[in-house]
């Protein structure tokens, strides 16, 4: 019990020091909200009079002094508050709880992909180490996991979006169109995702692998694992229940670290998709300067990866028998 | 004759490492009926787990394992990897040595016990559950442990988890490496208990891998004693521990408490040695070694119709072999008998204490058999050479004596250095710089100055204990295989006493020396002897291994002697 209470302690002071750094940071940045009152990114910008930049900022409390800032930030957060737009005018929970899914759909699908193959790639490897297959596969998964993520996104979009023309260039979905029934609309989606998510499982694949494969190494020289050979089990068996589950463990540890991770590698993918999830949302809004929005997305994503973590270390203790108590 | 479940021909295992193999097993033959118990000792890396693995199939490529193993006419080694699996734990099983990563951390007990039966019978989750109960039960576990993880368990009820699992798909061999090392000795009878009974419910034959002698006495009949990759010795068990016949197997007992309750231990002197191709792997060890033993490899050879040794000597060398003899001194008129039909041997590298009252005719004996005295009838051979009048003394390698008084055995007016090159002086041994050398060397192992100064001492200014080591000195520069001791230590305080016996007792251990161990007193006898000669009247009553005659003796002398011997008062 006295664990559990400083697991939570732990989250709490965690969360505290992610908003502060969310309310500090984008009033660290450059520029002015209210600088620029419209256009769209890249465009020419029409520019704001100086007695407007202070009508703004005494309208949306920026003039206040920080600390004051920061408290009435803080006291909104507690009754769930996120802020309200300066770019778009609305709620910025509104906006970002209808963002996210689309970044959902990309991460979630590309982690569970990785992780299916990199675990069935890393088990190959693993049990035929030093086979010449063993070894291309080491050599490739090297190589694929250190390719940043937006040149991959850019060399498929120019292949098989541009050139074959096999997958829409941009977009989550196809708009001002009625389908005919649900089916459509949701092969629609998962056509505009393909691109973004094989992105994304290409750059993490690898890193799942090689986790997978050492761990199953370290594991497959254990005594356990000559019992249960000497037992005469089924080569699957001895494979996917005795070594895989052991294996496994440290790889839920590194599932919610991935998360982090995953969210950056995410973001920079939507941008070059554009694709429009929370990422290519953030780039917008740090592009005005519309600080609500930013800490607003900041802090979804913050409370993501913590949720996941929290998710990893639980699961851990449901899973490892040995920590459970 | 009961049918064969196992036999094993010309074994050879050798593991890779980097760039070179390592012998794992050199060659191994044997042979193990149906229902009948063997037992495989022998130090750490002596190769009796592997020997396990082997048979259990584990040992995998870049390894290697050559020969034959016929289980039931099958030759194993030749079966396809399905075959083989087949064969796991519904025919042999093993009880792996008990440690916490034999079973799968993250799996639950249950489970590990029953799922290759499970995968065999293709029973169901209500099934499974039953018969892990049910295994649980044969092993005095409640049922309620198939729920646990192996962390929760502690090492005596892992050990009982890794029985039933063993057990749970009715295997006619079961391999039982180490069932009891991790235990303690109260845990270790449950478990041999446990085994026993186990065996006469269900009927499998046992190999049992262990260093601990007390598990073969209890488990195996039969016992093979593997060094570094082969095997030495194999006989019964019981016959195997009275009497070793290898000088390893001998060393094995010595250092084993069990055997041993009471006498000092002395593990055996070196490393052990990895399997050698040429000469014999326990040559360097060895204390009767030749030339030859470093050149070939010598063969398992039957001895008797039980009893097979590997040596190229035989066995453990009889040194010394007195037949029938007596020993009448005449004094007036009257006769005294004072030795009468005398039959004894002392084997190369043992202590035999020759234990008796005063007057028992124990140092009549002694100097019967060291060539002193004529002896009236009867023969004494030493290295199966008839011993003429005290030659044997005169050479190296012979025999030396140490008598009790060293006032009176050591001149008063020589100097230390003569006392102890005098031997050597009168034999003719040895350059004169080579006789100073071997005094001084003698003088290093009995643990006394070797300067100039203490060597141009007289031996009148030395005190008794100081005398007796530079007795034993001068018998050390002759390098006698058999050294004599009569009552070496009866006239000293029991300090001295006690640091000359250690320090005999060290110099036979890295020297080999056999000892003939004169003395009165019984309990001395028993702490630093393997073999027991009684003396009463001129008369052998009783002789064996030590620790037995201590256990057993139905001998009135032994038994009062032991008695008498521990009053303080």
């Amino acid at each position: 019990m006295r664990d559990f209470w400083k697991t939570v302690f732990g989250y709490v002071l965690t969360f505290f020091l992610i908003i502060t750094l969310n309310f500090a940071l984008p009033r660290m940045m450059p520029g002015n909200p209210f600088v620029h009152l419209s256009g769209e990114d890249e465009e020419v910008f029409e520019t704001a009079s100086s007695e407007q930049v202070a009508y703004y900022n005494a309208y949306y409390g920026l003039d206040q002094p920080i600390l004051t800032q920061y408290g009435d930030y803080l006291k909104g957060l507690l009754k769930g508050d996120l802020g309200f737009s300066y770019y778009y005018k609305t709620a910025v929970l509104d906006i970002v709880l209808r963002r996210i899914l689309w970044t959902f759909l990309l991460a979630f699908s590309a982690l569970i992909l990785s992780f299916i193959l990199g675990i069935i790639l890393g088990s190959y490897s693993a049990w035929h180490r030093d086979s010449w297959q063993d070894r291309a596969l080491y050599m490739l998964m090297t190589i694929t996991s250190e390719i940043p993520p937006f040149l991959v996104g850019i060399v498929l979009l120019i292949v098989f979006a541009a050139n074959l023309k096999l997958f829409p260039l941009s977009g989550s979905m196809k708009h001002f169109t009625t389908y005919t029934s649900m089916g459509e609309k949701v092969i629609n989606i998962l056509h505009h995702a393909i691109l973004p998510v094989i992105t994304l499982t290409f750059v993490r694949v690898g890193g799942v692998y090689l986790l997978v494969r050492n761990s199953l190494i370290g594991v497959l020289k254990q005594d356990y694992i000559r019992t249960a050979k000497a037992k005469g089990l089924r080569e699957k068996r001895i494979q996917y229940v005795h070594a895989l589950k052991n294996a496994l463990l440290p790889l839920f540890t590194r599932l919610a670290m991935q998360l982090g991770t995953m969210m950056g590698g995410t973001i920079l993918v939507e941008n070059v998709f554009a694709y429009p999830g929370v990422g290519l949302l953030m780039r917008s809004a740090v592009n005005v300067r519309d600080y609500p929005l930013i800490q607003g997305v900041f802090l979804v994503l913050a409370l993501t990866v913590m949720t996941a973590n929290f998710a990893a270390d639980h699961f851990y203790r449901k899973l490892d028998p040995r920590v459970r108590e | 004759m009961t049918k064969l479940i196992l036999q094993i021909e010309g074994l050879q295992v050798n593991y890779r490492t980097d760039a070179h193999w390592v012998k794992g097993i050199h060659q191994i033959d044997l042979i193990q009926r149906q229902g009948q118990n063997i037992g495989i000792i022998g130090e750490s890396g002596s190769g009796k787990t592997t020997l396990a693995m082997a048979l259990m199939g584990l040992i995998e490529s870049p390894h290697q394992v050559k020969g034959k193993i016929l289980y039931k006419g099958t030759d194993l080694l030749k079966l396809s990897k399905n075959e083989l699996k087949a064969l796991r734990w519904k025919e042999i099983a093993m009880v792996f040595q008990n440690a916490l990563d034999v079973l799968n951390p993250v799996m639950t007990i249950g489970e590990q016990i029953t799922e290759r039966l499970v995968e065999l019978m293709g029973y169901s989750k209500e099934e499974a559950s039953a018969e892990q109960e049910k295994l649980l039960e044969m092993v005095a576990l409640e049922p309620h442990w198939k729920e646990a993880y192996p962390h929760q368990l502690s090492g005596g009820m892992r050990q009982r988890v890794l029985i039933a699992m063993a057990i749970s798909c009715k295997p006619k061999l079961i391999i039982f490496d180490e069932p009891t090392s991790s235990l303690d000795v109260i845990l270790r009878k449950n478990t041999i208990e446990l085994i026993k009974e186990l065996q006469a419910t269900l009927g499998f034959s046992m190999m049992v891998i262990s260093h601990d002698l007390s598990v073969m006495t209890e488990l195996s009949e039969d016992l093979l004693v593997m060094y570094a990759g082969s095997i030495v010795e194999t006989g019964k068990t019981d016959e195997v521990i009275h009497e070793a016949n290898h000088p390893y197997t001998r060393g094995l007992i010595s250092s084993s408490v069990q055997v041993f309750p009471y006498k000092d231990l002395w593990g055996i002197a070196g490393e052990a040695a990895n399997a050698m191709d040429e000469g014999c792997t326990f040559a360097p060890r060895c204390t009767q070694k030749r030339e030859s033993c470093f050149i070939f490899k010598p063969e398992l050879k039957s001895v008797n119709p039980f009893r097979k040794v590997a040596c190229h000597r035989g066995g453990i060398v009889h040194l010394l072999e007195a037949h029938n003899i007596s020993k009448t001194y005449t004094i007036g008129k009257k006769k005294i008998e004072a030795v009468q039909g005398a039959s004894f041997y002392v084997r190369h590298g043992e202590t035999v204490a020759l234990v008796g009252q005063s007057g028992s005719g124990k140092s009549t004996l002694a100097h019967m058999v060291s060539g002193f005295i004529p002896i009236d009838q009867g023969g004494v051979t030493f290295e199966k050479l008839p011993i003429e009048d005290g030659q044997v003394a005169q050479r190296e390698g012979g025999i030396q004596l140490v008598l009790q008084d060293p006032f009176s055995s050591i001149s008063r007016r020589l100097s230390v250095a003569d006392v102890i090159e005098e031997p050597l002086n009168i034999n003719g041994i040895g350059s004169i710089q080579e006789r100073r050398d071997r005094t001084k060397e003698a003088l290093n192992a009995v643990q006394l100055p070797v300067h100039d100064a203490f060597l141009k001492r007289l031996c009148s200014t030395l005190s008794g204990g100081q005398r007796q080591r530079i007795a034993i000195a001068r018998a050390l520069v002759m390098a006698p295989k058999l050294l004599i001791a009569d009552e070496i230590t009866s006239m000293m305080d029991v300090s001295t006493q006690a640091n000359i016996m250690r320090l005999l007792k060290g110099l036979q251990n890295t020297k080999g020396f056999a000892m003939l161990y004169i003395t009165h007193n019984i309990h001395l006898a028993r702490k630093i002897s393997e073999r027991i000669i009684v003396l009463e009247n001129g008369v052998i009553v009783e002789s064996g291994a030590t620790s037995h005659i201590m256990d057993n003796t139905d001998c009135c002398v032994t038994q009062e002697l032991l008695e008498t011997g521990l009053k303080l008062a």
